[in-house]
């Protein structure tokens, strides 16, 4: 576990760790040994002088207080270590996250990914500063008190002893029937809590259908299963907890007989034989409490070997060398990609030269963000090659590569934050005039004067509070503001209403005059003023040229067109 | 919440008499210790069969609470399961009640944690505190009473521990420290919104190449809760210490000692009366710690059943009494008015008809009210006032069976679960049979494409087979066609993924045509120019209202937006025409 840990993290977070276990294992120890004392503090006072006692009762004191000292020490080196991991692994983690490509970020990783940052992060680092030291301290000091005994009296000693091999055994055989069930539920929770969100999220479309009176079954079988794989779970945990205590309790009893047994024969003390009992009972209730800290460590465990797959996932390799190309032309060469098994592209070749505009058409499924996106390098491509202005994207470095996109997506992201914040986003540090000026190409000027705050009206989480429409147009500005020689644009106005798409028409206009432009689209409108418009479907691009060659070839781009034709 | 566990109580009652019999009889075995030691300590000779008798109960003694206490928290645990089993299905049940208004305000990962970890949190309520009350309470109890008969001083001196860790109890709860809790919360919910956004927003932090800025957001959050987790560990951990020395076994053991030799020196007690308070002094301090080692659990369960309770608590839209039944099915919108915020009405008296077998467009700028009006029809939301009636009956007069059974919805935003796809066109019409399910894909055009999956209509969206936007859309018109209801309601927005898709659905709605009501919130022209009857709003009101032509004639804002449109569209043709002379030259 900690050895987990200590290998997610890098080497330099190890001597804390250690000194923490260290202090910790030294106060239990102490702990166990003080008890050794017991001993002549008990013989003198069931003695015939009591006051004998009083020496071995100061030494008693005397180690409890230099046990007390070391624990406390101890107890903050396992905060400090705990908070020291913490604030490593979030780091760790928010750099990781930010080198990851985009492509990695499917609907279901976001989620995931949310909670373990926040709560998992947590809940594994917690181990360190709340259960490590009893865990130690249940273990140390059992196994102290039993030398201790051993010193005294080799009979007994040797009964006790007899139980540290037992309890080993017990511990590590529930701890592997629990683990199975333990993925078993972390599975089913997530299983459940998916059809929870879908659950909420089809409310509209399940009310609509009139389907709220009944049990929902998809989400009902998913909260029996979770009841299910629970009570398995307290079934298979019962022999371990069982068993651990029958264990414990055994020998107790065995030590009780055998100590009166070897009292009653004369050849143990009768002050040694009560003391030894009593350490005897002292070991027993921490060796109990062992099975109910294997649960939650089990459980840390699981959260800390998700964390360390979400880090130990690749980045996409950087160019040691990056270089910069000179132009601003693209190209795609023998294009090869698969997502999952799914052959999204089986050689694909298109060239765009600078100052050019590339429009993509096709039905949808075809592949064609999926061209978009293998360009912005949200993806490698499996075989063939990407390039701008000559130069693969995989030797161009990341940044480098994005200072030359202007991208607008179909689904606008906004970060929670004003409207200038998300516009200046292109670039931070534009001047108040450039600001404007995106702003009022991208049909911006009505928007802001209509909403509460102006500039400064805040957007939302994900950017909520504006309308489809809004959302797009910032984006627009944004892209505008940024000024990069290579446009980007994927189905930017598919969603949109006539009166906004009119507007947000003439800013992408403003958009692409003078640069190289890829875009996805279905709207004809756009399609037309394409200098070339490339026609993909599953197989690949199956017709490229004009939009008038294209019509004149009277295929699968003409019978698109006849569909969809504007009207007037 | 009380009734839920209702059922549960006789359980609860077994699972406290288990722990009860079982945890005092746990006490037998150090009863046996003492006693061995009267017997060994007593000067006379040792009666060997005492000594046996003594062992022998001993050993039955630990049997029975092994027994009883591994029956206590497996029955416990069993419960347990059962209790959120029922809690969850409540708050599944709840969820499909409450006006879908109120989702808008919460997340719905956040309810997923409620009907999740939240159940699963009230664990240690449901499943320890019975079992906890009686050994942590009764035990300690007993064992003092018994300490008490044998001697009172050495009593209370056993008992200095559990008073100095009560008295930093308040320590505890000091202003500063509940502030720095405070904080500490703060910084938790901070840390998941912002990497929330960091995640969420990485592909426009990347396509800006500004990967810094979320990512210092999410660093700053971070770094602010390591700070005041470090705070709050600081602050606590000499208050923790304190109370966790004063609470160990060492300790307890030395205080025992100190006040028995006092006492035994003294000549006022038995050497052997020692015995029992080294055995049964440390349990004493046991409800404390307890306390102590619950505590944060019992405070994070009860925070979760406050956000179980916050759910429950909420009013579903009412269900009316005596159910009224419509009468054919034309839509009435009367005076309607409608606000999400107090102050900020979205709809400010909309006065509509829509007469069956006629299509209404609705046209307006975002913003304007449209989704909003065309969902106080399934009653996503009750009108603040004025009402919306069908078939002259008011909405709420209506069950809700009877509402959905007439009123089919296309939504904006598409939603297919992650079940078979006969399931997911069968939605609204569970009992549908395969052939009925068909044909509506057959009439959505998708047919082809199911048929295309590897299971067919049984293949699972999500797991079988992904749909992409435009076939999944097609689904969801095949799902509208198959219930068939006389009222349809459909938002042109995204129904149109592709111009095929686009193509399927006009079709598909040309072909149901009849006695229908239609109502469409409209993008395109063609739609709008083929409407019986199409109402343009603006802000709240119904701006103009008429036939396409008769709109045009009056020349207002539908005319100006018509004329706009059409520009657009013929400057473009014109530039292509340009393009092409242009080419031909």
């Amino acid at each position: 576990m900690i050895r987990t840990l200590l290998r997610v993290l890098g080497p330099k977070y190890a001597p804390p760790v250690r000194r923490t276990i260290v202090l910790m294992t030294v106060a239990a120890v102490l702990e166990g040994l003080s008890y050794a004392l017991l001993v002549p503090v008990l013989r003198g006072l069931f003695g015939d002088d009591p006051g004998e006692a009083r020496p071995w009762l100061f030494a008693f004191g005397g180690a409890i207080a230099v046990y007390a000292v070391v624990r406390y020490l101890g107890d903050l080196a396992g905060f400090r270590a705990g908070t020291t991991l913490l604030h490593g692994m979030y780091h760790r983690l928010g750099d990781h996250l930010a080198k990851l490509p985009v492509g990695w970020y499917t609907s279901r990783r976001v989620g995931e990914v949310s909670v373990l940052a926040s709560q998992g992060v947590l809940r594994s680092m917690g181990v360190i500063a709340h259960l490590l030291g009893p865990f130690i301290s249940a273990s140390a000091t059992p196994l102290t008190i039993v030398a201790v005994i051993l010193v005294f009296n080799r009979q007994l000693g040797s009964a006790a002893l007899v139980a540290v091999p037992v309890v080993l055994l017990v511990q590590a055989w529930a701890g592997r029937s629990m683990a199975s069930t333990d993925t078993e539920r972390a599975e089913r929770d997530h299983e459940s809590s998916a059809r929870v969100i879908e659950f909420v999220k089809a409310q509209p479309v399940l009310r609509a259908g009139g389907r709220t009176a009944e049990r929902f079954t998809l989400l009902d079988d998913s909260l029996r299963d979770v009841e299910r794989t629970a009570r398995r779970s307290v079934f298979s945990a019962l022999p371990g907890a069982v068993g651990l205590s029958v264990t414990v309790q055994a020998v107790f009893t065995g030590i009780l007989v055998l100590g009166a047994y070897l009292a009653l024969g004369g050849s143990i003390g009768a002050a040694e034989v009560l003391t030894i009992l009593v350490l005897a009972a002292r070991c027993a209730d921490p060796l109990l409490s062992l099975a109910e800290f294997g649960g939650q460590i089990r459980g840390a465990k699981a959260e800390l070997l998700r964390l360390q797959a979400v880090l130990e996932t690749e980045p996409l390799p950087e160019p040691a060398r990056p270089i910069s190309p000179a132009r601003n032309d693209i190209s795609f060469e023998d294009v090869r990609f698969a997502h999952g098994d799914r052959q999204v592209m089986d050689g694909v070749s298109v060239a765009v030269p600078e100052g050019r505009r590339l429009a993509v058409v096709g039905p949808s499924g075809s592949g064609k963000s999926t061209l978009l996106q293998l360009l912005a390098r949200f993806y490698d491509v499996d075989g063939g090659a990407v390039r701008v202005g000559g130069v693969d994207v995989r030797d161009i470095g990341a940044e480098a590569l994005m200072e030359r996109f202007a991208i607008v997506f179909q689904d606008v992201y906004l970060f929670d934050g004003t409207i200038e914040e998300n516009i200046r986003l292109g670039r931070p540090g534009a001047s108040e005039a450039d600001l404007r000026e995106a702003a009022s190409a991208a049909g911006l000027d009505e928007v802001i004067a209509r909403l509460p705050g102006g500039w400064d009206a805040n957007v939302g989480e994900g950017g909520a509070l504006l309308s489809g429409g809004e959302r797009q147009r910032v984006s627009i500005a944004r892209a505008l503001l940024k000024d990069a020689p290579i446009v980007l644009l994927d189905e930017v106005t598919s969603a949109l209403d006539p009166v906004n798409e009119a507007v947000v028409h003439e800013g992408i206009e403003r958009l692409m005059a003078g640069r190289t432009v890829v875009m996805v689209a279905h709207r004809m409108r756009t399609v037309q003023r394409a200098d070339r418009v490339v026609f993909l479907d599953r197989q690949g691009i199956r017709e490229e040229g004009t939009h008038e060659e294209l019509l004149r070839l009277g295929g699968r781009y003409a019978e698109f067109w006849a569909v969809s034709a504007p009207v007037g | 919440m009380r009734l839920l566990l209702k059922p549960y109580l006789g359980g609860f009652g077994a699972v406290v008499v288990f722990e009860l019999v079982g945890s005092i009889a746990g006490l037998a075995p150090l009863l046996a210790v003492v006693e061995l030691g009267r017997t060994l300590l007593t000067p006379e000779t040792v009666d060997s069969g005492h000594v046996r008798f003594v062992v022998i109960a001993g050993a039955a003694g630990l049997f029975v609470k092994l027994l009883l206490t591994a029956a206590a928290s497996g029955v416990g645990h069993l419960l347990d399961t059962r209790v959120q089993l029922s809690f969850r299905r409540r708050l599944a049940e709840q969820l499909g009640r409450v006006p879908i208004g109120w989702f808008s305000h919460r997340g719905t990962g956040e309810l997923a944690k409620v009907v999740g970890d939240d159940v699963s949190a009230v664990h240690p309520f449901i499943a320890h505190t019975p079992a906890m009350l009686a050994s942590a309470f009764a035990v300690p109890l007993v064992s003092a009473v018994y300490l008490f008969t044998i001697d009172w001083r050495l009593t209370l001196i056993t008992l200095i521990p559990v008073a100095l860790a009560i008295a930093h109890v308040p320590l505890m709860m000091t202003p500063s420290k509940v502030r720095v809790q405070d904080e500490f919360d703060k910084g938790m919910g901070s840390i998941a919104g912002s990497v929330v956004e960091f995640v969420q927003g990485i592909a426009v932090v990347k396509a800006f190449g500004d990967t810094g800025r979320a990512h210092r957001r999410f660093r700053t959050a971070t770094d602010d809760f390591v700070t005041s987790f470090y705070r709050w560990v600081r602050g606590m951990a000499p208050i923790a210490a304190g109370m966790q020395l004063a609470l160990s076994p060492p300790f307890v053991l030395l205080v025992v000692l100190i006040g028995g030799a006092a006492l035994i020196t003294g000549g006022g007690m038995a050497a052997v009366d020692l015995l029992p308070f080294l055995l049964l002094g440390l349990g004493l301090t046991a409800p404390v710690a307890a306390l102590g080692h619950g505590f944060d659990d019992m405070q994070a369960a009860g925070r979760a059943v406050g956000r179980i309770r916050e759910v429950l608590a909420v009013e579903p839209l009412p269900e009316p009494a005596k159910p009224l039944a419509p009468k054919g099915h034309r839509v009435e919108f009367r005076d309607v008015r409608f606000a999400y915020d107090e102050g900020h009405d979205v709809l400010r008296g909309i006065d509509l008809v829509c007469e069956p077998g006629t299509v209404t467009a609705i046209v307006g700028a975002s913003g304007s009210g449209k989704s909003t009006l065309v969902q106080l029809l399934p009653r996503f939301f009750d009108p603040a006032e004025g009402s919306v009636s069908l078939g002259g009956v008011d909405l709420r007069d209506l069950g809700s069976r009877e509402l959905y059974r007439h009123v089919s919805f296309v939504f904006q935003d598409v939603r297919l679960l992650r079940a078979s796809v006969a399931d997911n066109i069968a939605l609204a019409v569970p009992h549908a049979d395969r052939d009925r399910v068909i044909a509506a894909a057959k009439l959505a055009e998708v047919h082809d494409r199911v048929l295309d999956l590897p299971r067919g209509y049984d293949s699972v969206i999500g797991e079988d087979a992904g749909l992409s936007g435009g076939e999944a859309q097609r689904v969801a018109i095949a799902r509208a066609l198959l219930a068939d209801a006389p009222v349809l309601v459909l938002d042109e927005a995204t129904a149109f993924a592709d111009p095929q898709t686009e193509q399927a659905v006009r079709h598909a709605l040309a072909g149901l045509g009849g006695d229908r009501t239609t109502i469409v919130i409209a993008h395109r022209l063609e739609t709008i120019a083929d409407a019986d009857q199409v109402v343009v709003l603006d802000d709240g009101v119904i701006a103009e209202r008429g036939s396409p032509a008769e709109l045009l004639a009056a020349d207002g804002r539908f005319a100006e937006f018509w004329r706009t449109h059409h520009a657009v569209i013929r400057e473009e043709l014109r530039d292509l025409e340009d393009e092409l002379q242009g080419d031909h030259r």
